[in-house]
């Protein structure tokens, strides 16, 4: 089973064999979780939608016709399904300088400042800046956030996010000025204020 | 204008992406403008926060392949349920239907003949019954030899009166 194609196993697992589909899920995982956690933090809730995204792809094994590659098309179904899970949870309310840990505090404070973080190791730095994006991005919408994500975080090219999404490049970049600004003043208003702390 | 230029340049596309002089540029702007230093600094702790957030990566783990697995075989247990529902359903108007006829036929067997709704088959019943059809009822009617004694001489004189009318007429 290892050695059949991606075509030849969606075949089989499309006509009830389990061992194919195990295949499948073996191979594409590590591209469903990365896909899954450009949306969530908690491996929790990651692994729930990545194994929401192989469900939904088993149902719609008769839509693949191989004509792309079996990873682009499940990348696709990973990006919408996650979407949905993301709309459908709602955002969060705005996030305000008190609501910032300490830790948080000094990242922000540090980065104004332009100076290395003496306390902490640069891992942890990473964390910290890590919880603090995840928290920023979780007030808003599921589309800024995953365009945010891919564009300035990734560095990903607009026609990807494209082809990803299906939306069109125009919506991309439209998407992704609009969410940008958003991100640059919710950050300024944490910037504005913690500096008065 | 100043501030608009230097906000096109942030919002126009990922911070990372800006060419040296175009950072230059920007951050020249900014040390002369208030407004326009406040932009660039959340810009750029923006442009940071986004790339620890997708430097994250969520590994699977061993156990996922049996999880997905097992939640598939749930699923597609949980879609043949409404399928037998379904057949159910469409069976239960026949069922129904079914079990009222039985229900009925119960009662005309068992129940009827009791309230006395159904002809006689017995002769204890038939002794205590009308009877429609006999002789006496036919010509004194049932009402009259229902519950009287019949006299069968009246009887004969009925029946002789009748004939002679019959060849009077005649």
């Amino acid at each position: 089973m290892e050695q059949a194609g991606d075509l030849e196993l969606a075949r089989l697992a499309r006509g009830g064999d389990e061992s194919a589909f195990a295949e499948i899920v073996r191979r594409h995982s590590p591209r469903v979780f990365r896909v899954a956690s450009r949306f969530f933090r908690q491996r929790e809730r990651v692994e729930e939608a990545a194994q929401e995204v192989f469900l939904k792809a088993f149902t719609q094994l008769d839509s693949f016709e191989g004509r792309g590659s079996f990873e682009g098309w499940l990348t696709r179904i990973a990006t919408n399904t996650c979407l949905n899970l993301l709309r459908a949870a709602g955002r969060r309310p705005e996030l305000t300088v008190s609501d910032l840990t300490e830790d948080e505090g000094a990242w922000l404070d540090n980065q104004l400042s332009g100076a290395a973080a003496a306390r902490h190791e640069a891992a942890e730095r990473g964390r910290v800046a890590a919880d603090l994006a995840g928290r920023v991005l979780d007030t808003m919408s599921a589309d800024d956030r995953l365009v945010l994500t891919l564009v300035d975080g990734e560095e990903l090219p607009v026609k990807e996010v494209a082809e990803m999404t299906g939306w069109s490049e125009s919506k991309v970049k439209v998407q992704a000025f609009r969410a940008r600004r958003r991100m640059r003043e919710a950050v300024e208003k944490l910037l504005q204020f913690g500096g008065k702390r | 204008m100043k501030d608009q230029h230097i906000i096109g340049i942030l919002e126009g596309g990922p911070l990372a992406r800006l060419s040296e002089g175009e950072l230059a540029a920007a951050r020249a702007h900014a040390e002369g403008c208030a407004e326009c230093r406040r932009a660039f600094d959340a810009a750029r702790v923006s442009a940071a926060l986004l790339r620890e957030r997708a430097a994250e990566r969520v590994e699977p783990s061993p156990f996922f392949q049996t999880r997905v697995l097992a939640a598939l075989r749930e699923r597609l247990a949980e879609e043949e349920t409404p399928s037998l529902r379904r057949l159910w359903r469409a069976a239960g108007a026949l069922v129904s239907s079914m079990a009222a006829a039985v229900a009925l036929l119960a009662v005309f067997t068992f129940v009827a003949p009791n309230l006395g709704l159904a002809p006689a088959d017995d002769g204890q019943v038939a002794a205590t019954a009308p009877d429609y059809y006999s002789t006496d009822a036919a010509l004194f009617g049932p009402a009259e030899t229902a519950d009287a004694e019949v006299d069968y001489d009246q009887v004969f004189r009925a029946v002789y009166a009748s004939a002679e009318s019959e060849d009077v007429n005649e």
